[in-house]
C-alpha cells in the first residue's frame, strides 16, 4: 500500500498531516523528511502510522516522525510521541518497541588506521570468537534469578561492579547505564528465564558490533573537546534487551489490548493498545519496560568489556592505555519521563521514542558535566557498506520534537526482496574491495542487512542537520563488522 | 505415468502458506480448510520460518490453554504464546491438536513435539512476534486465509 493522504511542505525539511485527514486525530502529524526521502516513505504507507499515533489520548503538540521512518508495530519506526500524564496520557508498549532499549554505543581508541590496516582481519577473527552472536546466541554469563533482579534494577552499574568496566563508563552514558524505577516483580517469569540465557550476547538482525575509521569531522571545536582525529579507530555496539525485552512487549501489549475498552480508549490499530498512565496496568508495564532497559545497558556494558579484552589481546596493552573510552550510549526504543516546555510552562511528559534518540542539547542539566556545554552526543549507526554518524543534540530538538532525533539509516527493501536479488559471495566480494571485513554466523544476515537495503544515512543525517535536530560531528567508516 | 502420478499427489496436498513482500519484517498469507487448519497452518508456517526441522519425532507434550476478545485476537495470542514457549522452554512444537469454542474466544491446545535448544541449535530467523498488522481473518470459496505479519 502506498500513502495517499496530505503531507504538506511546512519547510524544506518539515512535512505536516493536518489533522483533518482522518477523524479522531487530535494533533497534526509532522515527518521530517526531504523531496528525495519522501518516496521512499510513502512507499510502505508509514505516514499512515504517524496518523494513527494523533489518536492517542493526551498527546502533545504533534504526532512525530524522523527521516528514517519505515513500517513498524503500531509507532512507525522513526516516530516519537509525547503524552501528558495530567491530561489523560497514555502509555503504549508499541510506542518503545518489541527490542526495548535497543540501542548503540561507541567508544574511541588512540590507535589509528595506519596502525591497524594490516591486522583488521585478525581483528574481526577474535572478536567474533570472543563476543557471542547470531540467532539465539547465549552467553557465558550464567546468573541466578536473584542476580538476574540486580541486572534489572542496576543495569550497566551491576556490570561493572562485577568487573566488566569502570564507573567513569556509567557516566557517558544515557541514564548513567540504568533509570530508576525498574520494577522486577513486573517482570514475568518467562521474561526471567529468556533473559538468564542471553545476558552478554550481541543477538541478531540488524545488531552487530562494528571497528570504525573517522574519514570526516565536521565540527572541528567539538571534535576536539571528543578527543577525536581523522583515521581514529573506533567501535560502536549496537544490541538490546534480547527474548526478555521482547517477552516484557509481548506480555503487556496482550494486557494493554484487554484494557483498551476497560478505559473506553478507541484506536484505529489494536497494536497502539495502551493504558492511562496512571492506571496500574501502565505502571506495571514502565515498572517492566525499565527492568529491560536495564538489562540492555548491562548488556551493552559487558559486551563493551569484551571488547576491550579482545583489542588488550591483540595489542598487548591495557584497554586503558589503548584510550579505549566511552563516548556515549544511547537507546533508541524507549519510553522516558522528561521535563519539556509546553505553551510556556514545563511539564513533565511521557516520550515515546521508537527508533528515535534522545538529542538534549548544551546546557542541559540532565547531561553529565563534560557534556554540557557540547550537547548530548547522538550515535547513528548507518549500515554495514556505507557510514555511521556522531552528532550532538541541539536547543532546537528540544523545542521543536521533545529533544529527538533519527536513529539509524532505515529499510526501504524487504528481507526476502534482498535473499532473491543478492547474492551474498558478490556482496562479501564488494564489501571487501571497500575495505570492509565481515563475519556473521548465517549468510542470511549478511545478504538481509546488505547495504542496498537502507536508505542512504547520509540522506537522513543530513535532515536532521539541516532542519536543526543535531549537529553533525564526525563521519565514520565501518572496517569490519560482527554481525549476528 | 510417473508424471500424472507426481501431478495428483501435488494437488491433493492444499498449499498451506505463502511467503509475502514486506520491508522489515516478514508477512505470511496462511490457507485452511477450516478454522482449526488455519490455526495449525499459522503455527506450521511459524515454525518452518524459525527452524529448519526434519524430526518428526514427538516425545514432549504442552497443553496451552488462551482466551481473547475476537478471533483475530485468538490467532496472535495463539502464535505468541508458541514463540514464547519456544524460547522460554526449548519446546518446538511439531503436531497440534487443538478445539476453538464457537465464539471464538477460547483455545485449548494439547501440542506435542520435542526438546530443542534454540541458544544452542541453528536456527534461521529469530521471530519476535505475530503482529496485528493487516490481519483480518476471511473466508473465501474453497477455504480461509489471512495474512500475518511476523516482527523480525
Amino acid at each position: 500500500m502506498v500513502w495517499q493522504g496530505p503531507l504538506e511542505k511546512v519547510s524544506d525539511y518539515k512535512f505536516r498531516i493536518p489533522k483533518s485527514y482522518k477523524q479522531g486525530m487530535r494533533v497534526d502529524g509532522i515527518i521530517y523528511a526531504n523531496e528525495k526521502l519522501l518516496s521512499d516513505i510513502k512507499k510502505d504507507n508509514a505516514p499512515e502510522q504517524v496518523a494513527n499515533v494523533a489518536f492517542l489520548p493526551g498527546i502533545v503538540k504533534y504526532s512525530l516522525a524522523m527521516p528514517d521512518i519505515h513500517w513498524g508495530y503500531g509507532f512507525s519506526i522513526g516516530g516519537v510521541a509525547a503524552t501528558d500524564p495530567q491530561n489523560g496520557g497514555v502509555i503504549s508498549p508499541g510506542g518503545v518497541g518489541y527490542d526495548i532499549n535497543c540501542g548503540v554505543r561507541l567508544l574511541k581508541t588512540n590507535l589509528t588506521l595506519e596502525e591497524i590496516k594490516d591486522k583488521i582481519e585478525n581483528i574481526v577473527n577474535k572478536l567474533y570468537q570472543n563476543v557471542p552472536s547470531g540467532v539465539g546466541s547465549t552467553g557465558q554469563i550464567r546468573v541466578s534469578k536473584n542476580e538476574e533482579e540486580k541486572i534489572l534494577i542496576e543495569g550497566a552499574k551491576w556490570a561493572v561492579s562485577k568487573g566488566f568496566g569502570v564507573k567513569e563508563d556509567l557516566e557517558a552514558s544515557e541514564d548513567y547505564g540504568a533509570i530508576s524505577g525498574a520494577d522486577p516483580d513486573c517482570v514475568s517469569e518467562r521474561a526471567y528465564i529468556r533473559g538468564r540465557e542471553q545476558a552478554g550476547t550481541l543477538g541478531s538482525g540488524n545488531h552487530f558490533l562494528e571497528v570504525q575509521t573517522i574519514v570526516e569531522i565536521f565540527d572541528a571545536k567539538i571534535a576536539e573537546k571528543l578527543g577525536l582525529f581523522i583515521g581514529q579507530i573506533m567501535v560502536m555496539i549496537h544490541s538490546g534487551s534480547r527474548g526478555l525485552g521482547y517477552q516484557i512487549c509481548d506480555d503487556y501489549i496482550r494486557v494493554m489490548v484487554q484494557a483498551l475498552s476497560k478505559y473506553g480508549i478507541n484506536l484505529p490499530d489494536r497494536q497502539l493498545a495502551c493504558a492511562p498512565i496512571d492506571s496500574p496496568e501502565a505502571k506495571r508495564y514502565i515498572g517492566a519496560m525499565r527492568a529491560a532497559a536495564n538489562y540492555a545497558w548491562a548488556n551493552r556494558q559487558v559486551l563493551m568489556h569484551l571488547v576491550r579484552e579482545t583489542f588488550q589481546e591483540i595489542f598487548l596493552k591495557s584497554w586503558q592505555s589503548l584510550g579505549m573510552d566511552l563516548i556515549y550510549d544511547v537507546a533508541h526504543n524507549i519510553a522516558k519521563f522528561e521535563k519539556h516546555i509546553v505553551d510556556g510552562k514545563e511539564k513533565i511528559l511521557c516520550i515515546h521514542r521508537k527508533g528515535a534518540t534522545r538529542a538534549f542539547g548544551p546546557g542541559n542539566s540532565e547531561l553529565p558535566l563534560k557534556y554540557r556545554d557540547l550537547g548530548q552526543p547522538v550515535i547513528i549507526p548507518g549500515d554495514m557498506g556505507r557510514a555511521s554518524y556522531l552528532l550532538v543534540g541541539t536547543k532546537q530538538s528540544e523545542e521543536e520534537t521533545f529533544a529527538s532525533t533519527c536513529h539509524g539509516a532505515g529499510r526501504v527493501s524487504s528481507r526476502s526482496a534482498a535473499l532473491k536479488t543478492i547474492d551474498v559471495n558478490e556482496l562479501l566480494k564488494e564489501l571487501k574491495e571497500k575495505g570492509i571485513e565481515v563475519r556473521a554466523t548465517g549468510k542470511k544476515t549478511i545478504v538481509e542487512e546488505a547495504p542496498s537495503v537502507y536508505k542512504n544515512v547520509d540522506d537522513v543525517v543530513d535532515v536532521v542537520h539541516k532542519a536543526g535536530l543535531s549537529k553533525k560531528v564526525a563521519k565514520l567508516k565501518p572496517l569490519c563488522v560482527v554481525k549476528g | 505415468m510417473a508424471h500424472c502420478f507426481i501431478d495428483n499427489f501435488q494437488t491433493i496436498f492444499m498449499k498451506k502458506y505463502k511467503i509475502l513482500e514486506h520491508t522489515a519484517d516478514i508477512r505470511i498469507k496462511i490457507y485452511g480448510k477450516t478454522i482449526k487448519e488455519l490455526f495449525k497452518n499459522s503455527a506450521k508456517a511459524l515454525f518452518d520460518l524459525i527452524v529448519q526441522n526434519k524430526n518428526e519425532e514427538d516425545k514432549e507434550e504442552r497443553k496451552v490453554s488462551l482466551e481473547a476478545m475476537d478471533l483475530n485476537e485468538l490467532l496472535i495470542n495463539w502464535l505468541n504464546e508458541l514463540i514464547s514457549i519456544f524460547y522460554t522452554y526449548k519446546f518446538l512444537p511439531i503436531k497440534y491438536d487443538l478445539d476453538i469454542d464457537k465464539n471464538f474466544k477460547k483455545l485449548e491446545a494439547s501440542i506435542k513435539g520435542i526438546k530443542f535448544n534454540p541458544y544452542k541449535n541453528k536456527i534461521d530467523t529469530e521471530i519476535k512476534a505475530a503482529t496485528y498488522c493487516n490481519l483480518d481473518i476471511k473466508k473465501n470459496k474453497e477455504n480461509f486465509e489471512v495474512e500475518i505479519v511476523f516482527d523480525v
